[in-house]
């Protein structure tokens, strides 16, 4: 077999294969190869790390590609009405044609630059995923804890505090700070009960909306109805009705039907139906949907990243053992606030034996066997013959104090 | 052997990314561009992995460069796919510009054409030549392009990537103020006390300022460490002198053996002497060689650097201190020495693949995962997040716990008490044979173990 395909020699072939190797770093290293399964298996959790960037990106080219449409149809309408005009007039109308197409040059030129850095911002993402190697784990695993909790911290509104946290870890490109602000603006609104900014953000997307099915834009409409009735304006609400509701009417009738019994209740009812609809909890729920069609538009898990983290981490160490009074601090579960939040989660499953040593730590296997002392508590090899061999061959048991023979020792046998 | 020499071979000599794929049974997916810049580089690499994939002699290595090279491909089959939506949308970007030239261009000749001859006709030749251009046709046609693109790289993504991490999600009442203070906390314990602060005024959290205070005092000791400067960390030791040594640490000692040096390395030989003297002598009783030594450096005084103890100067040892310090300031605080917020979301990161996979064969079966209290598969965690001894019975299959512990046989093969129980027949007295090895084994002589 001929050490190379092309014909080169076997010199340019090992300084090709040094080149490579420092550009590809992960491939490299002394890593078992579960290590590198799990990290893989790991990197594939990150969906929306990549997408959500990309959903941004595609949204602003389109819109771009909307204004272009729409400025190029109204010229070209603009210019066939303007043969019925005189020729001043004429000559003034395409005078205004060729300003307004230079202003929209400007405008694409500024939306091309939008749209190079949102591609930058994705291709970053990418870069950043290709980094994940043997190398730097324990750097990547710690920025990644931290895009962790920008993301929570974005969800739940507290905008300083992931501003900062992405500032000073500069992984800002990393995390999706500006789309957030964009979701800020309606929520806000949405707090103070209005309800415009949530309108805009709908017709911004309906075709996205309509594509999911979301009911969301009819339930703005329904809540500005019932504040229309709250506020005794029958007519207006009827009015309102007509134009904003009615075209929901097929498919959402039951409930149409409900709010419009609330024209004859008013606001003051004590019937429990239609009393809920004037409730302030109504703007609650409002703004939690708002997050959600927000969330699935761009195409992020409904929960915050951190959420599902810490559940899979709280099920998988969830053990018997973590509530017995002698757990280790070691173990996240021995913290009352881990225990409630671990509380309504499955405990782990085990189908093979895992002992670790109650002294060094050190799992106990083959190579490291459990011994047993004769009063029955088990300690690893390597713990117990170092401490014979500093104590002339005598054993102090850590936990019960009794004193041993090496000589007493025996060993386990666990499959 | 034969098998993984054959593979080698087709790496080697045919088409890597292609026959990887074909080997783990996905898609082909064939580059358009056959010599852009990602091609090259995969035909650079495709060679190095055969050449070093040949080299590798052990079975684990091997499994490595397999999996290593699917995912670059596969990483770099994505950025491919991500290169061609830009390739579009510069396309159709410069088309909108070229489009908007072209009729601003036809409008301007237009304009100087009225100015002579009747406007009527000009106007009309306009409107038919730009009939002719068709900007929004030639518009729509870019932009149709640029939408393949998008649907391909989020169809790729889809299929490379775990879509919907919240499959396995349980749909409980996840306490906001119990996670914001965990997050609190793990701010401070990190060091990150202004955002710390900036989190606890956003979230209205304020019960975890204790916490603060004690990492604030940690961080006050490893920062001064960092400009050496120990007198901090040697306060902070002397105060707990007596629970650093209830644990075994001898971290007093080596903080005096760092100022030691200190102030050896300046060459000032007389005070050196005097602290060894004031400060060694406490540690004399259990250290005494380690002490001996330090004092031979005093012979050393201006030539440390070529003498036998000058390993003694390494710089590792701050930064090895400073680590050791923070794990017996967190040891003595009460708190673990990592931060439980970091530790779990790692467990979650390696254990949710799991979970996921387990949801996928568990569809139709929502509700039972909703309310299920023991995981139904073992989610397998690294060493470091083994915090407790799990036995299981190799008969029963079941965790021992304190109702039905591990038993030792005489033999020394472990079962859970209940096996025994049942091979017994429940008789004390009866002997049986032990499930792994031919011995005869009575239960009283049984014994419980404790691990």
């Amino acid at each position: 077999m001929e050490p190379n395909t092309n014909g080169n020699s076997t010199v340019s072939n090992a300084t090709m294969s040094s080149a490579t190797v420092a550009s590809v770093p992960s491939l490299h290293g002394e890593v078992p190869s579960s290590k590198l399964n799990q990290l893989t298996e790991s990197l594939k959790l990150e969906h929306q790390f990549l997408r959500v960037p990309f959903e941004h990106y595609k949204k602003t080219i389109r819109a771009n590609h909307r204004v272009v449409e729409k400025e190029v149809s109204a010229v070209m309408s603009s210019l066939s009405d303007a043969v019925d005009l005189s020729q001043d007039d004429a000559v003034q109308r395409l005078n205004s044609l060729v300003s307004r197409l230079q202003g929209l040059k400007r405008k694409l030129e500024d939306g091309s630059k939008v749209e190079h850095l949102q591609a930058q911002r994705c291709r970053a993402r990418l870069d950043h995923l290709e980094s994940a190697g043997a190398d730097n784990i324990s750097e990547w695993n710690n920025t990644r804890l931290k895009r962790i909790l920008v993301d929570y911290m974005l969800r739940m509104s507290y905008y300083n505090t992931a501003t900062k946290l992405a500032e000073t870890s500069n992984i800002q490109d990393l995390v999706d700070i500006e789309i957030f602000y964009e979701a800020k603006k309606v929520i806000d609104a949405l707090r103070n009960k209005e309800v415009a900014p949530a309108l805009a953000w709908c017709a911004d997307n309906k075709s996205r909306l309509k594509k999911s099915k979301s009911k969301f834009e009819f339930q703005l409409r329904l809540q500005e109805f019932v504040e229309l009735v709250r506020s005794e304006n029958n007519v207006g609400a009827v009015m309102y009705a007509r134009k904003h509701l009615a075209p929901w009417a097929a498919t959402y009738m039951k409930e149409l039907q409900k709010v419009f019994a609330t024209l004859a209740f008013t606001s003051n009812t004590g019937c429990e139906t239609y009393k809920v609809l004037f409730e302030p909890k109504q703007w609650d729920y409002l703004m939690e949907q708002f997050k959600q069609e927000f969330c699935r538009l761009y195409g992020m898990t409904l929960e915050p990243l951190l959420n599902i983290y810490l559940q899979a981490g709280l099920s998988a160490l969830k053990t018997p053992f973590c509530y017995e009074e002698n757990c280790t601090k070691e173990d996240p579960l021995s913290q009352e606030s881990f225990r409630k939040l671990a509380s309504p989660l499955p405990f782990s499953k085990q189908h093979h034996s895992k002992l670790v040593c109650f002294i060094t730590k050190e799992l106990m296997d083959t190579e490291n066997p459990p011994l047993v002392l004769p009063n029955g508590y088990v300690y690893s090899f390597k713990a117990l013959d170092e401490m014979a061999n500093s104590n002339n061959g005598r054993i102090t048991c850590p936990r019960t104090q009794e004193v041993f023979n090496y000589t007493e020792v025996r060993k386990a046998y666990i499959s | 052997m034969i098998t993984l020499f054959l593979i080698a071979k087709t790496l080697h000599f045919s088409n890597f990314p292609n026959s990887i794929r074909k080997s783990t049974g996905q898609k082909l997916h064939p580059a358009p561009f056959p010599l852009d810049r990602h091609r090259r580089q995969q035909i650079l690499s495709r060679k190095t992995i055969s050449l070093k994939f040949l080299q590798e002699s052990d079975q684990d290595h091997q499994a490595l460069f397999i999996l290593a090279s699917i995912w670059i491909m596969e990483l770099n089959s994505i950025k491919d796919a991500f290169d061609r939506v830009t390739k579009k949308q510069k396309i159709s970007s410069s088309k909108s510009q070229e489009t908007i030239q072209q009729i601003t261009q036809e409008i301007n000749d237009a304009i100087s054409g009225i100015q002579s001859t009747d406007h009527k006709s000009i106007l009309n030749e306009l409107k038919a030549k730009l009939k002719e251009i068709a900007p929004l046709t030639q518009l729509e046609s870019t932009q149709k392009e640029l939408n393949i693109a998008f649907s391909k790289y989020t169809k790729l993504l889809e299929k490379q990537f775990n879509p919907d991490i919240s499959k396995s999600y349980r749909n409980v009442d996840f306490d906001l103020h119990t996670v914001n203070q965990i997050i609190a906390g793990h701010l401070y314990r990190e060091g990150l006390f202004e955002i710390g602060d900036c989190f606890i005024n956003e979230s209205n959290e304020n019960d975890v300022i204790e916490r603060k205070t004690h990492f604030l005092e940690m961080y006050k000791i490893l920062e001064s460490m960092k400009s050496r400067d120990l007198v901090p960390a040697l306060n902070w030791a002397a105060a707990n002198h007596e629970n650093l040594q209830k644990n075994g640490s001898d971290i007093e000692l080596k903080l005096h053996r760092l100022q030691f040096m200190e102030i050896l390395q300046h060459g000032r030989r007389d005070e050196a002497l005097k602290y060894a003297r004031t400060h060694f002598s406490p540690f004399a009783d259990h250290h005494l060689p380690e002490i001996q030594k330090l004092m031979a450096c005093l012979l050393w005084a201006g030539k440390l650097e070529s003498s036998p103890y000058s390993e003694f100067l390494s710089p590792t040892h701050w930064a090895k201190l400073g680590h050791e310090l923070a794990q017996q300031f967190c040891n003595l605080i009460g708190e673990s020495h990592q931060s439980p917020l970091s530790v779990t979301v790692a467990a979650g990161v390696q254990g949710l693949p799991t979970l996921l996979k387990l949801m996928n064969v568990m569809t139709g079966k929502k509700h039972e995962w909703q309310s299920m209290k023991q995981l139904p598969v073992p989610v397998d965690l690294d060493q470091e997040f083994q915090f407790h001894s799990i036995f299981v019975c190799p008969v029963s299959r079941d965790q021992a716990g304190e109702d039905n512990p591990p038993m030792l046989m005489s033999c020394g093969h472990v079962l859970c008490k209940q096996s025994i129980t049942k091979l017994s027949k429940n008789n004390s007295t009866r002997p049986f044979k032990c499930p792994y090895c031919p011995t005869e084994v009575e239960v009283g002589q049984c014994r419980q173990l404790f691990f």
